[in-house]
């Protein structure tokens, strides 16, 4: 009976899974994913986890303990870099420890530290280490390496046509041949939704920011609809470099769409208490603003209740409708036509 | 003559307004919703028929709007053409009531906003976060604390000689804080009034972070009554603050007039409005977790007769469409 690896719904799932789940496979593990977010995962990690920790981090508690009995082995590994002279917020790098001194009745835990700040060589070495827990062979650990760094590139290809990393990671599940292009609805605004991934695109936690939007008649793009250096390019052009390589990837989406004029507002979502999103979200908004660039800022926290940010979204995608109607009525003498007449 | 009505159900009160077919006032209510909006919508449509009945006025309802947190609950018992949000609603207006209007405070009974408008359109605008502070409950709460009613508390700052700084950050610490004050011996009009100041501060930096706030800037909204408050903003924002003479239901009137537009630019539809007999309806709203998935949403159900009228709070939507196969319930 082969392993079975468990790797949480949460946090780096969203960015890495495919590269996790591939490698594991080629070496004859079984990965088991825990079940997408639910008010019990977010109830018992809220209850579990520290107190100062952020939303995501809690729900990852809750996505730990939902794997507790049904795997062998916990995949929880410590993220300190995944690129060169840049890092992962600091949580992520206590995470096993914290994971390791709350909860207890564990499976082992794969806690391999992954650090890329002096280059992908170590990195490379980390995950090759880790194979070799799997298997002996070396030549077959290093299959397995390719292997995941082609799922992890066709994940990241398909999400730069527009699909999002859950839509990209079905395609990738269902090993569709037409994937190349995803079908776009009539939409009326093209709004970015930017943020930490794990946030946005766990419906749950996010309270469904992006359904939402998207029954308002927007179509959604994201940072990780861009190609990563097309990001990293954009990002050189802060007057201080990012630190972070999440933060660096939201800024130079942000970046990006000020100067392209495809999108029509930004809706940033974070969640209370982020670190990284105090200086990050905090930045993209004043670029926004010095461009003229609608923005809004959805703090979530446990509330479930979505009316709060319904009506946020629905404001704002209401201020982008009446703006465009408005646009062509600015009368040169600096006084505006009013379109609302039959209302005054 | 055709008229137009705007409900706004809000935390605290419900307004009900109905404007002309020019978009004028005819008629403006202004009901405590005292958790009840349901109660709140009946008894303010039960009021505007009694009105209206009794001045003999030839009223048709032409078409309705609602807005506030509970629109969704107040459309589907009415019978609304518009459902909209608060912060269109308010936007629009105050772009009626003073047209040239470029700021818009508002604050009500749970939330606070700031509309930028510009070239009479919405350009920004924020809305106060998680946390309710500073907000109309609040200042009601005080006024309760020190037995004093609404109105009076509201003047008092105006007595003020030297207003004392109380920390506006959180209202447990401004309470703790107007405790200290008042156990020094500062006496009630200093505090109520640094009270105001501490609330405008707070309003201006979190919700008014980083907007340019312009001239004409109209204040609306329940706590726009509150002499103190508009003394304070005066103060701190170094502007004349217009209060609109209806500043009190300016959410409902944003409904009317959105309703009115709708249906002036759709002429062949007619209103959804159910008509006054709503009110002797028998409303039932009931609440049950859904089990059937680790979700646990808390669904709402709303029944008209003891007839299912309408269902939300799914996340799966399964019962929110599938509210035809539903039968009477029994609600002993």
């Amino acid at each position: 009976m082969s392993v079975k690896v468990g790797i949480p719904r949460a946090l780096f799932y969203y960015y890495l899974f495919p590269f996790w789940k591939a490698f594991f496979e080629y070496l004859g593990a079984e990965v088991v994913v825990s079940p997408p977010t639910n008010k019990q995962i977010l109830n018992i990690g809220v209850k579990t986890s520290v107190d100062e920790a952020c939303l995501p981090v809690k729900v990852y508690y809750g996505h730990v303990i939902s794997l507790r009995d049904r795997v062998d082995l916990l995949f929880l590994p410590r993220l300190v870099s995944i690129e060169k002279k840049a890092y992962i917020c600091p949580k992520f790098m206590g995470l096993p420890d914290m994971i390791r001194s709350t909860l207890s009745g564990l499976p082992p835990i794969i806690d391999v530290n992954f650090n890329a700040v002096k280059g992908h060589r170590a990195y490379k070495k980390t995950v090759l280490k880790l194979g070799s827990n799997f298997c002996s062979s070396l030549r077959k650990i290093n299959r397995a390496w390719v292997e995941a760094v082609r799922h992890q590139k066709e994940f990241e290809e398909l999400q730069t046509y527009g699909f999002s990393p859950i839509e990209a990671l079905r395609v990738l599940q269902e090993g569709r041949k037409e994937k190349k292009k995803k079908k776009i609805f009539d939409f009326s605004h093209e709004i970015a939704v930017l943020g930490h991934g794990y946030t946005i695109y766990d419906d749950f936690l996010s309270l469904n920011t992006i359904k939402h939007l998207n029954d308002l008649g927007a179509k959604i793009s994201t940072a990780e609809n861009l190609p990563i250096n097309l990001l990293e390019e954009k990002a050189e052009k802060l007057p201080k470099r990012m630190f972070w390589t999440m933060g660096k990837r939201i800024l130079g989406a942000a970046l990006h769409y000020l100067e392209s004029s495809q999108i029509d507002g930004f809706v940033y979502v974070t969640v209370f208490g982020c670190g990284p999103d105090s200086v990050i979200a905090d930045l993209t908004e004043r670029y926004a603003r010095r461009r003229g660039m609608p923005f809004i800022l959805i703090t979530l926290d446990e509330h479930s209740g979505e009316a709060g940010v319904i009506t946020r979204l629905e404001a704002f995608v209401d201020m982008l409708a009446r703006r465009g109607k408005h646009e062509n009525y600015f009368s040169s003498y600096g006084k505006s036509v009013d379109i609302c007449q039959s209302t005054s | 003559m055709k008229s137009y009505m705007g409900i706004d159900v809000g935390s605290v009160s419900t307004n009900i307004v109905l404007l002309d077919d020019k978009g004028d006032l005819i008629e403006k209510l202004y009901v405590r919703t005292n958790g009840q909006p349901i109660n709140a919508v009946q008894k303010g449509l039960k009021k505007i028929e009694e009105k209206i009945k009794a001045n003999g006025w030839d009223v048709e309802i032409a078409g309705v709007g609602t807005t506030g947190s509970g629109r969704k609950l107040a459309a589907v018992i009415v019978g609304a053409d518009v459902v909209k949000n608060e912060i269109t609603a308010h936007a629009v207006a105050a772009m009626n009531a003073v047209p040239e209007v470029q700021t818009v405070i508002e604050i009500g009974g749970q939330d606070s906003k700031i509309i930028i408008i510009r070239n009479r359109v919405v350009a920004d605008f924020a809305m106060n976060t998680v946390c309710a502070a500073g907000t109309g409950s609040f200042l009601d709460q005080q006024a309760a604390r020190l037995s004093l009613t609404i109105e009076k508390f509201s003047r008092m700052a105006l007595n003020a000689q030297t207003p004392v700084r109380i920390a506006g950050r959180c209202s447990v610490f401004a309470e703790s804080d107007m405790i200290h004050k008042q156990q020094m011996g500062h006496n009630l009009p200093d505090i109520i009034a640094g009270l105001c100041d501490a609330l405008v501060r707070n309003h201006l930096n979190n919700v008014g972070k980083g907007k340019e706030i312009l001239s004409p800037i109209v204040f609306q909204g329940g706590v726009a009554a509150n002499e103190g408050m508009r003394e304070a903003f005066r103060k701190a924002l170094d502007a004349e603050i217009i209060i609109p003479e209806n500043f009190e239901v300016m959410g409902a009137i944003g409904a009317a007039l959105l309703a009115r537009e709708k249906m002036l630019q759709n002429k062949d539809i007619k209103t959804a409005f159910k008509g006054f007999s709503t009110i002797n309806c028998d409303l039932k709203v009931r609440g049950f977790e859904c089990s059937e998935c680790p979700n646990l949403c808390e669904v709402v159900e709303i029944y008209e007769n003891l007839q299912i009228l309408a269902r939300w709070g799914d996340r799966c939507g399964k019962w929110t469409e599938g509210i035809q196969e539903q039968k009477n319930v029994n609600f002993n």
